[in-house]
């Protein structure tokens, strides 16, 4: 019952390597286009839906229509806006170092997808199936910020350059609360393998029972999420994955009120598309990769597999579009005051809790681990959280406020 | 595996040479990049699959990045070439790293035989491994490299900031 | 032909020696932080090489002694360019060769 939609992609694509079984080096093309061309696919089309659903979503959000002309619901508008795109006229700055203004948007969509490549999609779907694959996520997520600082100096426009600089430095900042708070998962479950990742969070002795109403809650009762340190990394997590995916409240690399549209500035037509492709595909895989960590991956009851894999990714997609809905964009200070000394203490401070936690679970049961972990081990971390926002706070936010007028 | 060594060990060399080649400097950064990401790949191809993604990590996520940061606070932006490329001494610093050169290649190409079997057919090393060999016999080096990266990281810190303030 | 030991080793020296070549010749203070990089990474690729064709891979030495080495590396890298500012902001100038005074 469980994975079945999993187990019938997996047997399509067995029956198609089979068709191919008298020409060997066919059959390897076979494989591989199998492994990622529907990867491809599907995440381009989840990049067109995204983008209506994005400007729908926010425009709900500002009490607007948002677009509705072209099909019904205007869902057929990213189509036309691809259409738009393609046509446009691909403008290169005169002295611009034209190899690398070229490469900047290549070099920041094919670590993208690669990332995607190492999500767990569904039992035993995944496209590069590495033992480390947590690991290789977050190395080849590394590769973005190169990628933007191309961009930004390829450029030679000052805007460029100064959104390139602000988005190295966010990304850099951020990148270490983001793998920190992945490291509580990781020390949990005792792996780097994503598959294996996933399995720690089903409850297996409830899978195995055969009671109906254990099935059900065992593909949902372990994820971390619902683990004191699970929560708090969750959210440790999200904020910094919001910073590396350059989402709002974290957009200012592409400040448009400030530096125009940052590293963006100097690209026009086909190459802009491809940024905003890359954007938003890092975003989904970041998404995804949240999802494997603390909401239990593809694991959920009855439909287990892709589709709840999906649903919890796009859910996550969502509440991105909703803060930025939301939420007005950070001052440069504000951003890495808040990486160093608001998230990385807080992040390696749940690190340690997620241990005693481990400990807990295997001294006392898990059901005390529970109660005694949300207790001791969330209080420990709110009250580390309070001081140090007390610690933090800005000596000009105290008091009232002055305000100067121009006469 | 042979095309692909011999492919890496180009694109590292062309890497390296073009690194110090180019007049500009932000240019010859990128390309040692080029280098980091080759030997990486080469690392690959000796099965240390972990020591490349720390490779990717570390030199390209950061190392690099940090060189780029450096260029920007430093000179013009651009990258523009300074006015000298070689220093005084190069003509001595040329013939001394020739000489060294020639005195690695010498034995190993005369040198007839070599090993070429691995014993690593059977037994494909897993992070795992690397982390409880990093735990056990290790301890103490691990901790003395936290020690060293913290202290590195205060004096970074203290050596960038000691000059912004005057 | 199959690669060798001596392959890599051959390697290793040509790209040692490069990093050596522009360390010694060129003037520009990060172009020789980069050069020592370079040196370094071409010693790791020599360790890496003597783990796979040695005769006990199974104790993982190699992997080991590069990982130090990499934190050794980022930490002189770190601190290297941190220095490169402290000169800059100092002698206002990234040429080595006119960074000659001791006192002010």
């Amino acid at each position: 019952m469980n994975n079945f939609i999993d187990y019938k992609l997996i047997e399509l694509g067995q029956w198609t390597v089979g068709l191919f079984n008298d020409y060997p080096v066919v059959q390897i093309l076979v494989h591989l286009l199998l492994a990622t061309l529907p990867l491809t696919l599907v995440f381009m089309g989840a990049f067109g839906f995204s983008t209506w659903l994005e400007r729908k979503g926010l425009a709900r959000i500002q009490n607007r229509l948002g677009p509705n002309r072209v099909g019904i619901f205007g869902l057929l508008q990213p189509l036309a806006d691809g259409i738009k795109m393609l046509l446009k006229e691909d403008i290169v700055p005169d002295r611009s170092d034209k190899l690398f203004h070229f490469l900047a948007p290549v070099m920041l969509m094919v670590p993208a997808f690669i990332a995607v490549g190492f999500l767990p999609l569904g039992d035993g779907l995944m496209a590069l199936p590495m033992d480390s694959a947590i690991l290789f996520f977050f190395a080849v997520g590394s590769l973005n910020t190169i990628a933007v600082f191309m961009a930004g100096w390829s450029s030679r426009n000052k805007y460029s350059l100064l959104g390139g600089m602000r988005a190295v430095a966010q990304m850099i900042s951020y990148e270490i609360p983001l793998v920190l708070s992945a490291v509580a998962v990781i020390m949990f479950s005792g792996s780097l393998n994503a598959q294996e990742i996933v399995a720690s969070q089903q409850i297996q002795s409830w899978l195995a029972s055969g009671n109906l109403v254990k099935e059900f809650f065992g593909q949902i009762l372990g994820w971390h999420i619902f683990k004191p340190w699970g929560f708090a990394g969750f959210i440790f997590f999200f904020v910094a994955a919001l910073a590396e995916a350059n989402r709002s409240p974290f957009d200012l690399p592409e400040a448009d009120s400030e530096i125009i549209a940052g590293h963006l500035t100097e690209y026009s037509g086909f190459k802009y598309a491809i940024f905003f492709m890359a954007e938003y595909i890092s975003a989904f895989a970041i998404a995804g990769i949240a999802t494997t960590l603390f909401l239990g991956g593809w694991s959920g009851p009855v439909i287990a597999g892709l589709p709840w894999f999906i649903i919890k990714m796009f859910s996550l997609f969502a509440v991105m579009i909703w803060i930025r809905g939301t939420l007005p964009r950070l001052r440069v200070d504000q951003l890495m005051g808040y990486a160093w000394k608001f998230l990385l203490p807080l992040a390696i401070l749940n690190i340690f809790v997620a241990g005693f936690y481990y400990f807990a679970e295997q001294q006392f049961g898990s059901l005390a681990a529970f109660i005694g972990g949300w207790v001791i081990g969330f209080g420990i971390l709110q009250t580390a959280a309070k001081g140090l926002s007390r610690l933090n706070k800005s000596p000009t936010l105290d008091g009232k406020r002055v305000y100067q007028l121009v006469e | 595996m042979t095309v692909a060594f011999y492919i890496m060990a180009a694109i590292a060399v062309l890497g390296a040479v073009m690194a110090i080649a180019l007049r500009n400097v932000v240019h010859a950064v990128f390309s040692v990049l080029l280098f980091f990401s080759a030997l990486a790949g080469l690392f690959i191809l000796l099965l240390a699959e972990f020591i490349a993604v720390v490779q990717v990590l570390v030199y390209i996520g950061s190392v690099g990045i940090l060189m780029l940061f450096a260029i920007m606070l430093t000179t013009k932006v651009t990258g523009d070439p300074t006015r000298k490329l070689l220093s005084r001494g190069w003509a001595w610093g040329g013939l001394v790293s020739g000489a060294l050169l020639l005195a690695f290649l010498v034995p190993l190409i005369t040198q007839s035989k070599s090993e070429s079997n691995s014993q690593l057919s059977n037994f494909n090393p897993s992070v795992k491994d690397l982390g409880l060999t990093l735990m056990d016999p290790y301890f103490a080096s691990v901790g003395v490299i936290a020690l060293l990266l913290t202290a590195g990281l205060i004096a970074a810190v203290v050596a960038a900031s000691s000059a912004s303030g005057e | 032909m199959e690669i060798t030991l001596n392959h890599y080793l051959i390697l290793s020296a040509v790209l040692f020696t490069i990093g050596l070549i522009g360390a010694l010749t060129r003037r520009h203070i990060i172009i020789m932080l980069v050069c020592l990089e370079i040196m370094l990474n071409a010693a790791n690729l020599n360790l890496i090489a003597f783990w796979h064709f040695g005769p006990n891979p199974i104790l993982l030495h190699g992997p080991l002694f590069t990982l130090f080495t990499i934190a050794i590396a980022a930490t002189e890298a770190a601190l290297g360019l941190a220095l490169v500012l402290a000169i800059y902001r100092h002698f206002k100038t990234v040429d080595l060769e006119q960074v000659q005074d001791l006192k002010e």
